[in-house]
């Protein structure tokens, strides 16, 4: 009973103060709906608008044979909108952001290909840019086929000793490399568990959301771990330390109020997400439901350990920024960890952070059933009990 | 001489407390280096990629009348057991494809690669109806891409020698001539040389390579490293949104000098209470002066960073520190007390600096349109500018117009400050 007393004083005395909704609530929407536009940028837009990326097509002599075969298999692209331009021109635009690159052709590209040399295109793009990669990726397998049918060119008229051979060998080439563009030779598939689960592509707050989730669960320790370091400037905490109250009761008190906070927190932005978002964090219900409240447990325990560890209000501030720096980057709530270094995802993959994000994902976006949860909610409160173990041994020595 | 010893006990006072050298420094390359870790930077530059997970399910079998030696589904597999790919992919074999989908929802692997029985028959009938399929965990984006580049490029390789063939021999039945079967080989195995010296070129040497990739800069200056590239946009972003904070929170001195009473002691000394202002602001401005050199230097020694031409520089800095101490005064001028300040300095900068673009300085594509819009309107979105214009290595006057619009913000934030606090304190 005295447990709940102490974590109903925290509590009441954490919610007096009105400026902790703002960063409990009010902050991870403002950031859930920022993060959802940032994924989705460049990828939805209106439902009319033309999605496929600008290419600029810059060719010296527009009457190659092989260029206009390159260009007319570029203009049925889905994926490309290739326009003619000048150099000048198309570096223009480049620049002012109206095509993703400029594909810049050879002046003697017929005369090259024919000659048994392979012509050097140039795709003049940003190649740190996921739309300078695409175009790359996008052009790479078009150039392969129409040198394919460059060399089965050569070789027929080679086998002929006919050098009048090669034109009709080349568009004949080229014409069964087109027909087997329309055909599908790999077929993509996402493994998700149930038909209405989707990748983030469909919905971007199923990354958003959950990223932010575990990010403000962490940062809302900079108001609730301040309660312990109050009670010791106070002297509250010595006072309570006379009364019949035994210390664990001290620990798990506190431990209840943070839990409670966090908790309450998580409800909150999942529902918004559920009901605002189409976030389906119901879909398994259960599972998320474990996977928060053992997330909740080792934020609160974390908070605990911070709230020991600290002399001052600054420093709560400090050790739960940082804290939320670091969990949140390694654990892959800003960004997929798959896109980062080796070294960093296998760092990143222990963390709780990481954990309680996979819990949430194989909800979310894998679609997954209550099974799917247990590891990481497992694994959640294994880091608990950490820290907890941790701040009851540092509280212990603080007290003596 | 009195507003100097007032800025200079600021200062002091300032670099003492752990909480300011932690929001004003380490947080800002803590963040910056977090992200260089991900993205590799600790490896050289080199982006090392995480290992990729593949299974595979082979189930390609020779049609009876095969003229092959082995199925074509086994050469796909062995490309993700070869030697010279283990190092970024861990393959594995799956008997079947339940198996091989129950693997990648238990995230053993992160894609799977299902050889269809009839793969070989199907291409060498060129019906090619037997597609190769790849199931992915729908976390991933990377990974399943880079599979199926592999697996198309292979496939590819294999129907470019069917065309190969079907071209020769009706051409030559075109003009009349009875094609020789004894002479396929020879076509066959001088087609895949050529593609292997293809796609290993067009991998491996740039410079022989069909298609190279330029960044737009190359030719007129050496092309950067995107890793820099990246960096600075990262660090130019943390430093802007620490600069702002350290403005506010360095100005909030004021505010704790009025709690503890040293202000009002202050007051009763023969010092000009215009003064006293004028010191505090002057320490303001120059916390976040050194605070912008110091994480520069540190950008630039521990990730590389060339921030650009030094006039550039100068502009996109001044323009940061006017445009910082500017809104920390104008911000702390309408806060009561230390305590009302952290949601201020929290809530207030953080939803700034989302909109100037400080946090998204890096997406492919930028923001939509209206967001890129709305950081006009803040002083961070302007600094940005002047910054993401100094690391693109601009002439200083490309940068006047940044700069003034940052300076004119900061003056105007200042003077309106200014005037508040004269209200209260004077």
């Amino acid at each position: 009973m005295r447990i709940f007393d102490l974590a109903l004083k925290d509590l009441s005395q954490i919610l007096r103060d009105k400026k902790v909704l703002l960063f409990l609530v009010v902050m991870p929407i403002v950031f859930t709906l920022f993060m959802g536009f940032a994924y989705n940028a460049g990828e939805s837009g209106e439902e009319n608008a033309d999605s496929r990326l600008g290419l600029a097509y810059v060719d010296p002599e527009p009457d190659s044979r092989l260029s206009q075969m390159l260009f007319a298999r570029l203009e049925e692209s889905d994926a490309v909108k290739v326009i003619r331009l000048e150099q000048a021109e198309a570096l223009d635009s480049l620049r002012r952001g109206e095509v993703a690159g400029v594909l810049v052709l050879p002046g003697d590209f017929d005369e090259q290909a024919r000659a048994g040399k392979v012509p050097q295109l140039t795709l003049i793009a940003e190649s740190n840019s996921s739309e300078g990669q695409s175009l790359y990726q996008l052009l790479r397998v078009p150039i392969s086929q129409l040198m394919s049918a460059v060399e089965i060119a050569s070789i027929s008229a080679e086998m002929q000793a006919s050098p009048a051979e090669y034109s009709p060998a080349l568009e004949l080439a080229w014409a069964k490399w087109e027909a087997q563009a329309g055909q599908e030779r790999v077929r993509l598939e996402r493994a998700t568990a149930r038909v209405e689960a989707s990748w983030f592509g469909d919905n971007p707050y199923n990354q958003a959301s959950p990223g932010i989730l575990v990010q403000f669960a962490i940062m809302s320790l900079v108001t609730s771990a301040q309660i312990l370091v109050n009670e010791r400037k106070t002297r509250t905490m010595q006072r309570l330390m006379t009364t019949a109250m035994r210390p664990w009761e001290m620990v798990a008190g506190h431990l209840l109020a943070m839990f409670g906070l966090v908790f309450l927190q998580t409800a909150l932005l999942v529902v918004f997400a559920q009901l605002v978002l189409g976030v389906n964090y119901l879909g398994e219900p259960l599972g998320a439901l474990l996977v928060s409240l053992a997330l909740c447990l080792w934020v609160a325990a974390l908070g605990l350990l911070i709230g020991v560890l600290a002399k001052s209000d600054d420093q709560v501030v400090l050790f739960s920024l940082v804290a939320m720096f670091l969990f949140s980057a390694l654990g892959g709530t800003w960004f997929p960890l798959e896109a980062s270094g080796g070294a960093f995802a296998a760092l990143g993959r222990l963390m709780p952070s990481a954990w309680a994000m996979t819990g949430y994902q194989n909800i979310l976006i894998r679609g997954l059933d209550l099974s799917a949860a247990w590891l990481p909610t497992a694994i959640l409160l294994a880091y608990a009990v950490g820290f907890f173990l941790l701040a009851v041994w540092r509280f212990r020595k603080m007290e003596i | 001489m009195k507003i100097i010893n007032i800025a200079f006990k600021d200062l002091l006072r300032s670099f003492r407390s752990l909480f300011m050298i932690g929001m004003t420094v380490a947080a800002p390359l803590l963040l910056t280096g977090l992200i260089y870790f991900a993205f590799g930077g600790l490896s050289g530059g080199d982006v090392s990629m995480t290992a990729m997970k593949v299974g595979v399910v082979n189930a390609d079998a020779l049609p009876a009348d095969s003229p092959l030696e082995a199925p074509i589904g086994e050469n796909i597999r062995a490309m993700f057991f070869d030697e010279s790919v283990q190092s970024w992919i861990e393959a594995r074999d799956y008997p079947d494809e339940a198996a091989a989908r129950a693997a990648v929802n238990a995230q053993e692997i992160g894609v799977a690669v299902i050889i269809p029985a009839d793969l070989s028959a199907s291409l060498l009938t060129g019906e090619n109806d037997a597609p190769v399929t790849i199931i992915s965990d729908p976390t991933l984006t990377i990974a399943p891409a880079v599979v199926q580049d592999m697996v198309t490029m292979m496939l590819d390789g294999v129907s470019g020698g069917g065309i190969a063939i079907q071209t020769v021999m009706e051409r030559q039945q075109a003009n009349g001539i009875q094609p020789d079967p004894a002479e396929i080989p020879g076509w066959v195995t001088r087609y895949t040389d050529w593609y292997k010296d293809f796609q290993r070129d067009l991998f491996h040497h740039p410079e022989k390579a069909a298609l190279v990739l330029t960044a737009p800069s190359a030719g007129e200056a050496e092309s950067a490293d995107p890793i820099q590239q990246m960096m600075g946009l990262t660090m130019a972003g943390q430093m802007i949104f620490f600069a702002f904070f350290t403005g506010a929170y360095a100005m909030m001195s004021i505010l704790r000098e009025d709690e503890e009473g040293t202000l009002a002691r202050l007051f009763t000394t023969p010092t000009e209470r215009a003064n006293i202002l004028a010191g505090k602001f002057l320490a303001v401005v120059l916390t976040v002066v050194l605070q912008g050199l110091v994480l520069m230097t540190a950008g630039h020694y521990a990730f590389g960073i060339a921030w650009g031409q030094a006039a550039s520089v100068a502009l996109a800095l001044g323009g940061q520190v006017l445009a910082a101490s500017g809104l920390g005064v104008l911000l702390i001028s309408f806060v009561k007390t230390t305590k009302q300040g952290g949601p201020v300095l929290g809530g207030g900068l953080t939803a700034l600096g989302m909109l100037g673009g400080l946090f998204t300085a890096n997406i492919p594509g930028g923001m939509p349109a209206a967001f890129q819009m709305l950081a006009n309107f803040t002083p961070q979105g302007w600094v940005l500018k002047g910054w993401k214009l100094a690391l693109a290595g601009s002439a200083p006057v490309d940068l006047v117009l940044p700069f003034v619009i940052s300076l004119a913000l900061g003056v105007a934030m200042f003077a309106i400050g200014a005037v508040m606090f004269k209200k209260r304190y004077m």
